[in-house]
């Protein structure tokens, strides 16, 4: 009898440790798509994808991230049986190549759509190609005016206008700022236009703002300090890549000057790496606005994004911001083909689909986000305030939108489509 | 106002020695060989990247900062050796391209070797600094510009007193008569090769330091040096010198007259150019043959 007890406590603590062992292996699993976890076997969907990945930056994470989800969702029954042949192209920061990779794709190869798209160059060659072929981008990693101007682009982040203002609204409001630099490339569609936004914004709310802008490649990033501290302002918002803003924080750092002002940045500040490179001598005096959630968030979406990250992504496939952007483009867009019946895939009826995405919410953004048809789109304005601290990364504001004129559109066409 | 003049000319000293130590590599070989080095800045770079790359390794930094120069000597004399004698009897504007190709490989590897992340190459002299003028100059900056202008006096008593530094002057006379003479040709010429991507190295790691530690941005270092090297028409290493101090100079003072502050980064352009348009005043044609 003791032995029989014994024999079911032991197999009963074994079942346990199976389910829960199994559980566990569940729970590491990415979900995706349709999760059937049988391999999509029908006619390949075509979709595109482009990224500008060479000197002087690396913009591939969005496209990275997108190929690893549909690498999952091929895995899990695809869309109704029909997998997605993801073909990206690189247009290397040239505006020829970029022209090129666009007509190959839209063209040549016919895809039904672009997701995961994520460079400085190829929108502003590629606005008006996508218009007239009625292609729609599902973009991700935007930094210039033509990405979130066009009837045919639409991101997932939030590019440095929002991003940047954020981070000054925080300034403002928690800081004490009111007389703020912004120091941008100058780059018209890029420093110069979110820069020049930023002094709007500034003298909107009776505040002072200049824009200091310096070549791309400047050495010389001394002076462009010494600049600011001539101008007499109280606050930096560094709208830079991170490569300058850390350039531009050791020259600071070198002049004593972290306590001299308020140092605020948009996201590109906000990657992995950076508390390696700034040591600790910022820890608790640089704000970060966020433009998607924290890396190590709990939500059931960015813990996606790591699941499928780890599963399906390479090896040298970059975890940041545009990496989390780039995995919510593309689910967006595999939840939205979803909808669709699989014979009917087809350009016209992704486009209207994709036209048609009003009100899907995510962890990853503060916002509902929504697409409609509209000659700009700007759904992710709303970001999250981090301050650099012991390294890493401490949340100091959760989602908060911004004011500025710019977004009066992109407002009034949310009003339209009933969202706020 | 004399504090913000005061503040933005040592600032673009300190830049400017930069720029004046690579035009010195650059003057240096071309002296010696004829080649103006596109690819200077992207042995510059390659260095500054090998030198992090050890010290992430875990190596003593010491270590690190000798594998840079001896990845800007092994770069450099490689391009020496293997390609430049192929062209040694072309004209000055071929051999300049041919190491613009150069440039475009050594930066497609590093690309390929180093992705975008994040960098940061420190040496223990950005940590002490001296006050001048309001601005905290670190020592880095203060050694940047010392082995400039070491380099300079050493390269013009070298060049004067030694007898490698006779048939590197041989050389740059008359190649051809130099060959006749029974100066050894390949020799000499390595030995430039090496002392300009030794400097090259060198520079790529105070460059790393002070400025960035981002491949493209170093590689394009190249255009101010070669500016400064252009104010020394090619041949004069203290105007050289001179050169890469005032570019630096003056792209600081821009930054005071708002108008052309976005601009500055064409002064080494406009310099060069100026200098060019004076030197056409004399016989010097600084791109031209001797025929």
């Amino acid at each position: 009898m003791k032995l029989q007890f014994t024999l079911a406590t032991g197999a009963a603590a074994l079942c346990l440790s199976l389910m829960s062992n199994s559980a566990a292996a569940e729970d590491a699993k990415p979900h995706c798509g349709l999760n059937t976890g049988q391999a999509a076997t029908g006619a390949p969907i075509k979709v595109g994808g482009i990224n500008g990945n060479a000197p002087p930056g690396d913009f591939s994470g969005g496209t990275d991230a997108a190929a690893a989800y549909f690498d999952c969702v091929n895995a899990n029954g695809g869309i109704h049986g029909r997998p997605i042949e993801y073909i990206v192209e690189n247009d290397q920061w040239n505006p020829e190549l970029a022209g090129q990779v666009a007509t190959k794709l839209v063209k040549d190869e016919e895809v039904v759509a672009l997701v995961g798209n994520g460079s400085v160059v190829e929108m502003a060659v590629n606005a008006s190609l996508y218009a007239a072929e009625d292609v729609m981008v599902m973009a991700s990693g935007c930094a210039i005016s033509e990405c979130y101007e066009s009837s045919h682009i639409v991101s997932t982040n939030q590019g440095p206008l929002p991003s940047g203002i954020g981070a000054l609204k925080f300034a403002i409001e928690e800081l004490g700022s009111t007389n703020a630099a912004c120091i941008g490339f100058n780059i018209p569609n890029n420093g110069g236009w979110a820069c020049d936004w930023m002094n709007e914004y500034m003298a909107s709310k009776g505040l002072q703002g200049t824009s200091i802008l310096m070549d791309p490649t400047a050495v010389d990033l001394n002076s462009v300090y010494l600049q600011a501290l001539a101008e007499g302002v109280d606050t930096i918002l560094l709208m830079l890549p991170a490569g300058p803003a850390i350039g531009l924080l050791k020259v600071a750092e070198e002049q004593g000057g972290r306590e001299m002002f308020k140092w605020v940045s948009p996201t590109p500040l906000y990657e992995p790496g950076v508390g390696e490179v700034l040591g600790d001598y910022w820890s608790e005096h640089l704000y970060v606005n966020i433009e998607l959630n924290q890396f190590d968030s709990a939500g059931p979406d960015n813990q996606n994004w790591v699941k499928v990250m780890d599963a399906f992504g390479k090896d040298g496939d970059r975890r940041d911001t545009f990496s989390q952007s780039g995995y919510i483009s593309a689910k967006f867009f595999v939840d939205a083909l979803l909808e669709l019946d699989a014979d009917s895939i087809d350009r016209p009826t992704v486009t209207k689909t994709i036209q048609d995405i009003v009100g899907v919410k995510s962890d990853l953004l503060c916002d509902p986000y929504y697409v409609g048809i509209a000659d700009r789109h700007m759904p992710n304005h709303s970001g999250r305030m981090v301050v650099f601290k012991d390294g890493g990364f401490e949340l100091v504001r959760d989602c908060y939108d911004i004011d500025t004129n710019y977004l009066e559109p992109i407002l009034a066409q949310e009003a339209a489509l009933g969202l706020n | 106002m004399l504090k913000v003049y005061g503040l933005f000319l040592v600032s673009g000293l300190a830049v400017g020695s930069l720029y004046a130590l690579a035009g010195i590599g650059l003057v240096i070989l071309r002296r010696s060989t004829g080649f103006l080095n596109f690819a200077y800045g992207a042995m510059a770079a390659a260095a500054a990247m090998v030198a992090w790359q050890v010290a992430e390794w875990g190596a003593w930094q010491p270590v690190s900062w000798l594998a840079a120069l001896l990845t800007g000597i092994a770069l450099s004399v490689l391009y020496g050796r293997l390609l430049a004698p192929a062209l040694a009897w072309r004209e000055p504007a071929v051999k300049a391209v041919a190491t613009l190709g150069y440039m475009l490989i050594l930066l497609g590897l590093m690309g390929l070797l180093w992705d975008d992340s994040l960098r940061k190459l420190s040496l223990p002299t950005d940590k002490i600094a001296v006050t001048l003028l309001g601005v905290r100059v670190t020592v880095t900056r203060i050694i940047a510009l010392a082995v400039a202008m070491a380099a300079v006096v050493i390269m013009i008593l070298y060049l004067d007193r030694s007898r490698m530094g006779l048939n590197m002057r041989s050389l740059a006379d008359n190649r051809d008569h130099a060959a006749l003479i029974g100066i050894p040709i390949v020799k000499v010429e390595t030995l430039a090769w090496g002392i300009s991507g030794a400097l090259a190295g060198g520079t790529g790691l105070l460059f790393g330091s002070l400025v960035r530690l981002e491949p493209t941005v170093i590689t394009f270092m190249v255009i101010p040096a070669t500016a400064a090297a252009i104010v020394g028409r090619l041949t004069s290493l203290p105007m050289t010198l001179v050169g890469g101090l005032v570019i630096g100079v003056v792209e600081a003072m821009l930054t005071l007259y708002k108008p052309l502050a976005p601009l500055r980064a064409m002064t080494p352009f406009v310099i060069a150019g100026l200098m060019i348009l004076w030197m056409q005043r004399s016989t010097t044609l600084t791109f031209a043959t001797k025929e």
